[in-house]
Parts: structure tokens; sequence; C-alpha cells
């Protein structure tokens, strides 16, 4: 008994130790051959296929070369015990023994006892342990026992040794995963991290090399982006299978072959395809699984399922990088756009800020020549000049060279640093005369790019002006353009970038507006200025007109018995006798009148009745006595005068107010002749009208004619065309000729000029219809009480 | 002996026209307002006509538009406390238009030269 408890307390020894688990196995079939006292203990162990026991272990030691002994399952004891899974023993002499066991009898040829026990714990097979006599041997109960624990013991160990196995290759799959897994989740180059996959890949496998090929999503080619190892160039490519692009069906996909070289040898690869968001995106290839010692392998499905591992990595890995460059690309996109909606609106609230047309001009030109606006070299502000029909420069600027760069918001209200001369810009609105001409006609924006001929050749082009490339973008507002901001790199050489251009076109549009409503808020307190003075004018006078209406009406009261007193008094003054006391009284009377009839008109030519100096007057004489008045300005101008003067009744009038019509038409001819020259052509003569002889006048110039759109506005209060003036004279001058019970009439030949002809009746040969308007139109002008009573 | 007629309204007015008429040897009419000015006219050959134009019933003016139409050439003298009846037009068709003042040098004047023509 000690000696088998020291067997089992060795074989539990052995059990627990720490040698290598080879050679556990081996000490303990050594251990066991002793204990039992045989010849020699074999182990052969069940290989993966389950078909075949090979003889792995023996107590001697060396085992036997090639070809390796074996045994098929069921064949021999050894066989039989592995399928029985029962102890099997037999001796030489028995029948068949010998034929059935021969391979044995290389290692004892003459055995004569063979125990055979299969190695096995609950529910599995690893192999059976053969012990094996040169005699005649049988075993106790005892001994079998033995043996069977020593199986079970050997059993524990193969398990212990299995699992091992596995949990080694396990923890090195998941140290490879987990490395390639770190790999991808730090800031790896997308580059690098394929290298390092494919190479990790190839080396877990155990393959001669490995390939990543992906699929370029513009061209559709497919290119190696990173390989290891060995690479056999004519299996780079190997065909995908369909499948890979249609990842819905149920089994992964892969391809797996083999093909021979020129030396005969086999070689094996296996591709899994890379496929996301259902598109194939490229391949992982393995080739040529190698194992130590021995020729190329096939791949097994652990290889496979391996390799879908890492494919899906790629993909992961691809996705990541593909989205991360979106993600950059928008948000670098976002940066621009918000920068320049950042300028847009910093300038936009900084115009906000002021209606004077003048500080706007320089927020805009700041807002576009500042390196942290729009960042132009140089920027000019034309305007359309309506009369003219021309662009003239507004204002304009340049970047100075040594310009640091401040916040905007800072550097929008401070004045222009380097402001350009922009006289010389007077550029005609016509087409091909130009980018700006064009921009204005067509309204819209102009680039002029260094490449196309210089479209301005001929144009009055001011010689400061030299850019090969600029952009001119027009100012509209309400479907008119009102002027054109040109902007150009030409010092600093820079191209012109498509999107400060973009966003100058969206401040163009408000600058515009802000521009106009600049120009009409100027035009309003114009307006309101001189509406105040005549409110003022017009309160003056009509206290004045109270007070004189007041004074006349008391003034008439007292003529009429003024005149009777002093009438009578001069006749009795004629009456009395030269010496007569009462002839003194009488001339007190006749001095106290006409001191009383002297303060009368004094007080009547106050309040404005007398003023008039109406009388008959020679028409063509007052027209030759207005003409002198105005021959300095007609000179100037380059204005001839002809005359054509016909003698011609007096007429009723009042001499001064007729002069002046003449003075304001004279006038209006030469307004619209003063840059061209011309001829201003006085015709007077007689006319027949309905109602009897008017006195005519014709005043003609070559001006070119009042556009059809204003020409209902002529006579109307403040309507000018002109920036200076008052806009009245045409207006005082129809109301002269109303109150003279006369016409005034205009003939318009657009493109040559404008004929006034002033109609006056001559008063002895004419009754005027209308009088009666004529004389209300008289009242309502002449203050004081004009009208009959 | 030439005959004048002076209408005014204002008795004293017509009183000192006509004896400084008379004085000069005219024949002299009166009335009181364009409405009997015009029946004057009518029965009566004038060479002359003086007329006020503030009077009731009928104005001086439409009186003189009344003696034009009947008697183109008859002249009529305008003469009226008023100085600014002389921008009417309805005026302008008098032969004279005087302001009244109590020297008559100028309204015996005028009367001259009318009568004379």
């Amino acid at each position: 008994m000690s000696e088998r408890t020291a067997f089992m307390s060795q074989m539990v020894e052995l059990l627990t130790s720490t040698v290598s688990f080879g050679e556990r196995l081996s000490n303990m079939v050594h251990l066991l051959a002793r204990f039992m006292k045989v010849d020699e203990a074999l182990y052969f162990g069940l290989d993966k296929t389950k078909e075949t026991l090979n003889l792995q272990i023996s107590s001697r030691g060396a085992l036997p070369g090639q070809p390796r002994l074996e045994f098929p399952l069921g064949q021999g004891v050894v066989g039989a015990a592995a399928k029985t899974r029962k102890p099997q023993m037999v001796h030489r002499d028995q029948e068949g023994v010998l034929l059935d066991n021969a391979p044995l009898e290389k290692i004892q040829p003459d055995f004569h006892t063979l125990a055979a026990f299969p190695v096995a714990d609950d529910n599995f097979l690893y192999g059976v342990l053969l012990l094996i006599d040169t005699h005649l041997r049988t075993f106790t109960p005892s001994e079998r026992q033995a043996v069977h624990l020593a199986s079970l013991m050997l059993a524990a160990t193969l398990r212990q040794g299995l699992l091992q196995e596995e949990a080694k290759k396990r923890i090195a799959e998941l140290s490879v995963l987990f490395e390639v897994g770190k790999a991808l989740s730090s800031t790896v180059e997308l580059d690098d991290l394929l290298e390092r996959v494919v190479s990790t890949t190839a080396k877990v496998i155990n393959a001669r090399g490995a390939a990543l090929q992906i699929i370029d999503a513009e061209t559709g080619e497919t290119r190696v982006t990173s390989y290891y190892g060995q690479v056999p160039v004519a299996k780079l490519c190997p065909p995908l299978p369909s499948g890979g692009e249609a990842s819905g069906s149920a089994e992964m996909p892969f391809l797996q072959g083999e093909t021979s070289d020129a030396q005969g040898r086999i070689h094996y690869h296996l591709a899994v395809p890379l496929t996301f968001k259902r598109q194939l995106h490229g391949t992982l290839c393995v080739f040529d699984k190698i194992i130590p010692g021995g020729g190329p392998q096939p791949f097994d499905p652990e290889n496979r399922q391996l390799m879908f591992t890492m494919a899906g990595l790629i993909v992961n890995a691809l996705e990541n990088a593909l989205t991360y460059q979106q993600v950059e690309t928008l948000a670098e996109r976002n940066e621009r756009m918000v920068r320049n909606l950042t300028v847009l609106q910093e300038v936009s609230q900084a115009m906000l800020t002021t209606v004077q047309e003048e500080r706007l001009l320089d927020i805009i030109i700041q807002g576009l020549i500042q390196p942290s606006g729009l960042g132009f070299d140089r920027v000019q502000i034309l305007e359309v000049d309506e009369a003219s029909q021309t662009l003239r420069g507004r204002k304009g600027a340049q970047r100075p060279p040594d310009a640091p760069a401040l916040p905007l918001s800072e550097v929008l209200f401070q004045p222009l640093a380097k402001e350009l001369p922009t006289s010389e810009w007077q550029i005609p609105i016509s087409p091909g005369l130009g980018a700006m001409a064009q921009a204005v006609l067509r309204m819209r924006p102009v680039h002029q790019h260094p490449s196309l001929p210089q479209s301005g050749a001929g144009a009055p082009w001011p010689s400061t002006f030299d850019a090969q490339e600029y952009f001119v973008v027009p100012l509209v507002v309400k479907d008119r353009a009102t002027g054109v901001i040109v902007v150009d790199n030409q010092a600093s050489g820079r191209p012109l970038e498509p999107e400060p251009l973009h966003v100058l076109q969206m401040l163009a549009t408000q600058a515009a507006l802000m521009l106009e409503n600049a120009h009409l808020y100027s035009t309003i307190e114009a307006n309101n200025r001189e509406l105040m003075l005549i409110r003022e004018r017009m309160l003056e006078s009509d206290r004045l007109a109270a007070l004189s209406s007041l004074a006349s009406g008391m003034a008439h009261e007292i003529r009429n018995p003024l005149v009777s007193i002093g009438g009578f008094a001069r006749r009795i003054a004629k009456l009395v006798e030269k010496d007569s006391p009462l002839r003194g009284y009488v001339e007190v009377i006749q001095e106290e009148v006409s001191r009383l009839e002297k303060l009368l008109r004094e007080i009547l030519d106050f309040t404005g009745e007398n003023l008039s100096y109406f009388g008959d007057h020679d028409l063509s004489q007052l027209i030759e006595d207005t003409l002198p008045l105005l021959q300095r300005d007609l000179d100037a101008c380059h204005i001839k005068v002809v005359k054509d003067l016909q003698p011609i009744p007096r007429i009723h009038c009042d001499d001064r107010q007729i002069k002046q019509v003449f003075y304001n038409l004279f006038q209006n001819a030469r307004q619209a002749m003063h840059e061209t020259g011309g001829t201003l052509t006085i015709r007077t003569y007689t006319q027949e009208r309905e109602d009897g002889l008017y006195a005519a006048a014709a005043v003609s110039d070559t001006g070119g004619g009042i556009p059809l759109d204003v020409l209902h506005n002529i006579f109307n209060p403040f309507f000018s065309t002109k920036d200076y003036g008052t806009g009245l004279g045409l207006s005082i001058a129809q109301r002269i000729v109303a109150r003279h019970y006369g016409h005034i009439e205009v003939k318009n030949e657009l493109g040559r000029g404008v004929t006034f002809i002033v109609t006056l009746p001559i008063a002895k040969y004419c009754l005027v219809k209308d009088a009666g308007q004529g004389a209300a139109l008289a009242g309502a002008l002449n203050a004081p009480s004009g009208g009959r009573r | 002996m030439k005959k004048i007629l002076v209408a005014d309204d204002e008795m004293a007015i017509r009183l000192l026209y006509s004896e400084e008429l008379k004085e000069e040897g005219y024949e002299v009419y009166t009335a009181a307002n364009g409405r009997e000015a015009l029946e004057i006219i009518d029965s009566v050959p004038l060479d002359l006509v003086i007329l006020d134009i503030k009077m009731p019933e009928m104005d001086g003016i439409e009186a003189l538009r009344q003696i034009k139409e009947r008697k183109p050439d008859l002249p009529v003298l305008l003469s009226t406390a008023y100085g600014e009846y002389k921008q009417d037009f309805a005026t302008w068709a008098s032969d004279d238009y005087l302001v009244k003042s109590s020297d008559l040098e100028d309204l015996k004047n005028a009367v001259r030269r009318h009568l004379k023509d």
C-alpha cells in the first residue's frame, strides 16, 4: 500500500507542478511504467480529426522517427480501447492479436502482454495509455484502479494543457485586438494605422504576407494602400466574390483559394471584403499560412474569423477617417462662413449708426480694405450721375501697406488712412465702355479677369487705375443702379478669391440701401429747411397782410371825405378875398388835407397797394431791356442770341414783372445749354386768338429738350432737374403771365430743344373771357384786397 | 358845350366834381351808381364819363364794361379811392385810371386830354 500511496502522491505532485505541460505528461507516463513494473508505457493521442491515434509519448523517452506510429480508431488494442472507452487487455498468443497490433513490434518486437486504458474525462477522450510487457502479465484490481486513476490524472493534465493553449491563443488575439483598438482610437494617422492592422493580421495568422486594397471612391480604381511581408504580385487583386457587394447575405463572404507557382508549390490566399454603408470599399487579403518547420498551409475558420474582425476594424477606421475629414472640411467652411458673416454683420451694424453719406462711405470702405474685414487692397466707390449719365468717382481708398490688424469693430469708425483722389473717374454709361458701365447697365457684378481683354479700352479711364483683375459690383436700389463698388488686389498681386467677393455682393445690397437712405435723408433735411424758411416767410407775410388789410381799409374810408374836404377848401380859397382873414384858415385846411393825403399814400404804399407799376409797354422793348442782364452768362456758355423782334401794339402790364418772366425763361434756356452751348432764339409777333389780339414772344433753346417723364412737372414749384436753383423759375413765370391774363405754352422737341411761347393780351383789342379767373388768381397773389368789391 | 357824366355814390364828391367841371365850361350830369349812369348814357349824348368804382347797386367796373359794349368810343375815366384795381384786367378797358385826390388838377387835365381827341 505504501508503494501505491507513494506513486499516487508523486502523480498528484506532477499534476500540480509548474513544469511544462509536455514534460509533466512524459513524467507521468514514465512514473506509471515504473510503478506498474512493465517494460514500456505509451501514450497515443487522438488527433483533431478524431479518427486516428498517434503515438506521442513513450516511457522510454525517445520516439521512433518517421513514419509515426498510429492506429485508426477501432483498430488494434489501442483503437479498441479508444472506441469502447474501456480498458482492453490481450496476450500475444491470443488469436489475431499479433496481426492487429503488428505496428507495435517496431517498439517492442517481443511484446507479450498489451493493456490499453482510455484517457478520458467525463465528456472527452484525449487518447489511450498502453502498457506493454514482454511476459505474460495479469493486473490485480488494485493495479487496474491505479492505472485508471493515473489515466484520469493524465486526462486532467491534457485538458489543462488544452485549456492553457486555448487561453494563450485567445489572450494573444485579444492583445492584438486591444493594440489595434488602441491604435484606432489614438491619433495615429490613417495610413500608419492601416499599416499596423495589416502587419498585425499577418503576424497573428502567421501568414507570409498580407495586403490591403482600397477602391478609390472617385475613380473606382483599386489600389494597394498597405502591405506586409511577401505579397505575390499575381495575387494582389483576387477577384472579389459578388456577395461582397451584397452584404445582405447571411454568410459573411470571403474568398479562399490556392494556386501553384512555377516550382509546383502550392500557395494559399484568403480575402475578406471591406464593406460599409452597403458598399464595397476594398479587401483585406492574407497569403500563405506558415507553420514552423512546415510549408504553406490552408487557412482555417479561426483565421477567417480573425480576418473579419480585422476587416471590421479597418472599415471602422476608414469610416472614422472619412467622417473626420468631412467634419474637418465642414468645420473649416463653417469657420470661414462665420468669419465672413461676422464681417457682414459688423459692417451692417456700423452702417446703422449713421445717416451721413460720408460716414457711411468710410465705414463701407474700411470694411472692404481692412485685414480683419474682407481685406481687399483697394476700393473705389463711383456713383451714377443721372443728369449726365456718367459714373463719377465718389470715394476711394487703399489699404496702407503697414496696416495693423485691429478688430473690425474698432477700425470701422476710423477715418480712411489712405484716401484716393476720385475726381478723375468720369465714365459715360454706355455699352462697351468697360466693366463699370457694364455693371451699371446690367445691374449685375462684373469680374474682370486678368486673362480677359481689358474691356475698358477707349474709355476715359483714370490714369491711376492700373488693375489687371478687378471686381465691380453695382449698388442697386429699387431696380436702379445708383453706383458701383470696384475692388482689386493689384498692390499685393493676390488673386480675387470667390468668397470675399460673395460677401461683397451681399454687403453691396445693403450698402446701396443705406446710401440711398442717407441720400434721401439729406434731401429731406434740405427740403425741411427750405419749407421752414418758406413757412416763416409766409407767417411774416400773413401778419403783414392782416396789418395792411386793416390799414388800407381805414385809409380808403378816410380818402373820400378827405377829397371832399380838401376839394371844397380849394374852392373856398378861390372865392375868398386876398386879404380876408378867412383865406389863412382855408389855406390851413388845404395844407392839413394835403398832409393827410400824403400820409395816406405812404400807408397804402407800405401795405403794397400801390406797388404795382401797371402801364402800357412795348413787349419787344421789355425783352431788349432784359437781355443785357444775362449777356455775360450767355457768353460764358457760348450761347448765341438770335433776335427777331417785330413792332407790336403796346400791352398793359407791370413791366418789372414781365421782365422777370423773360429773365427766368432766358435763364432756363441757358441752363439747358450750359454744357453744350447753343442758340437762344427770341421772336416777338402778334397773335390772333379766339378772344382777341395778343402780343406773343417765343423763346427757343437748342438744349436737347425736356425728358418726357418730367415734362408735366416743369411748372410745379420746387421742381428742378438741376442741383442748384430753387425750381421756382418757371413756376414764377407762369404765375406772372397768368396775372396778366396771358398764356405760357411749351413746345418740346426731344433731341433738339424747347420753345416757350408767352402770349399777353393787348387790352384794347382783347376781351379776355377768363378774366374773372385771372382776376381771382391775381387777387390771390396780391395780398391785401384784390378783386373787385 | 361838352357833356360829362360824373358817377359817384358820395354826394360830396359829385358836388365837388360838378362845381369844378362846370367852372371849366362843361355841362355836367351826375349819377349815384352804375345803373343810374347807364340810364343817362342811354338818353344823353355824352362826351365823357367819370366813374367811381366802389358804388352800390352797380359798381364802376360793371358799368365800364357795359359802356364799352354800347359805346366803345365814349371815353371813360376811372376815379377811385383805390389804387389796386389798376391790376384788374377789367379796368384796363378804361381810358384812364386816376386815384382820387383833393387836388383836382390831374382829373381836369385828363378830361381835357380825352376831350381833345
